[in-house]
């Protein structure tokens, strides 16, 4: 049963959670920095003042990077829970992998795996979205850069 | 000014406020082609805001701004672009992009704002590098450079589309005093190879004496004193 229980639970709920976490704490923030950043320091005036559009120059690719990364990210989550998993299993019971393996997926549906994983994507557009948008629209200076990350 | 001198800047009863505070009030001047204006003032009067009304980062609340001729308040984006094209800012930190080289800030508005080829861009970058002594450092990132590194980097980026207005804001601001000459005497050659009009937002009253042709005071959003040195401005 574990392996079974341990599978459906990395691929339902705990990869997309934890890879949505670690993006929006990692990356998320890592956004809004650089732009509150860039913000402070002129540079997107700088930007627009070349007629360039700065939230499609800045924003939208940031935005477009998470949305692809998070399920890429996700399923390596998943995939790590899973050989953690084993590897637990392994030093308590000594069971092959290929057994692990087997037990884990014999309940296992492509509506276990395909579902979640791409609800990560707009966990990305909304991390990617809303760290741009603080970072964008922060006011000018050190205190405003701070204030974004939070 | 006599009639036959073209203005390239001409500003009309302009007023800016952010939310409660009126930070330009009815503010009229207008600048011949080819003569440097240096703002002054304190601190908060307006002077920064004044540039960048004119390369329109922000619309004036009321009242019209020429560049060249043509009256940028109403104009579209693509408009804009056409004016711009023609104009180069130094922002008060050289506002530097600071994930691309020095070459690669200098390219940038020219793939941006022109049709020049490749060969053609690496041409136009050496050649302003040159003029403010920074061609041995194309490569470098921004946090390699100094702060006057920065400035000088800054103005080459200005120059790159060979503008008409040249708008710098505090270009000595952090400089010391041999720098802070060096820029103002980029300013003059500016101005007498190429005819470009300067504006200048400073608070260094010597640099400003040394380069410019004309002078603006303002205090609390008010143009309070406009014309040469002799005719009172000071």
């Amino acid at each position: 049963m574990i392996p079974t229980v341990q599978a459906l639970a990395f691929f339902v709920e705990i990869g997309p959670l934890v890879a949505g976490l670690l993006v929006a704490g990692r990356v998320g923030s890592g956004i809004g920095a650089i732009l509150a950043n860039m913000r402070a320091t002129e540079q997107i005036d700088g930007i627009e003042s070349l007629s360039i559009d700065a939230f499609k120059f800045l924003a939208v690719p940031r935005v477009v990077a998470c949305v692809i990364a998070l399920p890429l990210l996700t399923v390596l989550m998943d995939f790590s829970g899973l050989l953690d998993g084993f590897l637990s299993e392994f030093f308590s019971s000594r069971i092959s992998f290929q057994l692990y393996i087997t037990r884990a997926f014999a309940h296992f549906d492509w509506s276990n795996f395909i579902p979640p994983t791409i609800k990560t994507a707009v966990f990305g557009f909304i991390i990617g979205t809303v760290s741009a948008f603080f970072g964008y629209t922060t006011d000018e200076g050190a205190a405003g850069v701070g204030n974004s990350n939070q | 000014m006599s009639p036959e001198t073209t203005s390239a800047v001409i500003f009309d009863r302009v007023s800016k406020s952010f939310g409660p505070k009126q930070v330009l009030h009815d503010v009229s001047f207008e600048v011949p082609a080819g003569e440097i204006l240096c703002i002054l003032g304190r601190s908060g009067t307006g002077k920064s805001v004044t540039l960048k009304l004119l390369i329109s980062l922000l619309k004036p609340d009321h009242g019209h701004i020429s560049v060249n001729g043509t009256e940028i308040t109403s104009l579209k984006e693509a408009g804009l672009t056409k004016v711009r094209c023609k104009m180069g800012f130094l922002f008060q930190d050289a506002a530097l992009f600071d994930s691309l080289t020095l070459y690669e800030n200098l390219a940038l508005p020219l793939h941006r704002l022109t049709d020049k080829t490749h060969e053609e861009i690496d041409s136009v970058v050496d050649d302003v590098l040159r003029q403010v002594g920074l061609a041995a450092d194309k490569q470098k990132m921004p946090a390699n450079l100094s702060g006057g590194m920065r400035k000088r980097a800054g103005l080459a980026r200005a120059l790159v589309l060979e503008p008409q207005v040249l708008l710098a804001d505090e270009p000595s601001s952090g400089l010391d005093r041999i720098t802070a000459a060096e820029i103002d005497e980029l300013h003059l050659k500016q101005k007498s190879e190429r005819g470009t009009t300067v504006i200048v937002v400073t608070h260094d009253v010597h640099g400003a004496r040394r380069v410019g042709d004309l002078f603006a005071v303002f205090d609390e959003g008010d143009l309070v004193a406009f014309g040469t040195a002799s005719g009172g401005a000071e």
